[in-house]
């Protein structure tokens, strides 16, 4: 039961990510945003848009913060996973943490 | 590791390698650096007092309870925090929304400062679990 509901729950997230790939511009197309004028808005914008003198921060951190929200939780998530493998199990130890 | 020289150099160079650290991620969004690099520094500073104090020491100044508490508050509440913002702006609210203030100032860009500290807290939580991990197995 438990190991059908994940597969069903995984091919869902497949297909949630598979859907916007397929618009996605073609590669290397001349009409996509990304080649015609993103990177010159983000130059000419970034600064009084978001406040930062650092134009990068105020990518990673404004525009784009949902992108660095991620990066943050998979360090997080691979911290959990290596606490969980290799974290020393005993009862001396445990009145340490807690 | 118990040698007096490592120990005295450490006592004094571990206060302004987090100095330095912190004064990257306030900066982050007037010069060069922001949450990553000063998490990092930071990070290299806890790593270097376990190094040279040894486990035991360093399990009482940072307790594994501590970090972790620390490390889940930065994460919620940049989730939180950015989750208002987007909404906010995307959706065109007009609820309440942080001053933009001057640029070059510490105080301006909205939400990039705390952003910045939050990235930096778990940056350098995070590092130091994983030296302690892999090298002694435990925190």
């Amino acid at each position: 039961m438990r190991k059908a509901a994940s597969v069903i729950l995984t091919l869902c997230i497949i297909a949630i990510l598979l859907v916007p790939v397929s618009e996605l511009p073609e590669f290397g197309s001349e009409n996509s945003p990304a080649h015609n004028y993103v990177s010159k808005t983000y130059l000419e914008e970034a600064m009084h848009e978001t406040g930062a003198m650092n134009i990068i921060t105020g990518i990673i951190l404004d525009y784009r913060a949902f992108d660095t929200f991620i990066e943050a939780t998979v360090m997080f998530a691979g911290a959990m996973v290596v606490l969980l493998l290799l974290r020393k199990e005993g009862e001396d130890n445990e009145q340490h943490y807690s | 590791m118990s040698s007096t020289i490592l120990s005295v150099v450490s006592s004094v160079v571990i206060p302004f390698i987090q100095l330095f650290g912190v004064y990257v991620i306030i900066n982050g969004h007037i010069s060069p650096g922001g949450g990553f690099a000063g998490g990092t520094i930071i990070g290299a500073s806890l790593i270097l007092y376990r190094m040279v104090s040894g486990s035991d020491a360093a399990r009482n100044r940072y307790p594994y309870s501590r970090l972790i508490k620390i490390t889940c508050f930065s994460l919620l509440s940049y989730g939180l925090i950015k989750g208002y913002s987007f909404i906010n702006g995307g959706l065109d609210l007009h609820m309440y929304d942080l001053p933009i203030g001057t640029p070059g100032n510490i105080f301006s860009g909205r939400y990039l400062l705390p952003l910045n500290i939050f990235v930096g807290a778990i940056v350098a939580s995070v590092m130091y679990f994983f030296y302690s991990l892999f090298s002694e197995g435990e925190i």
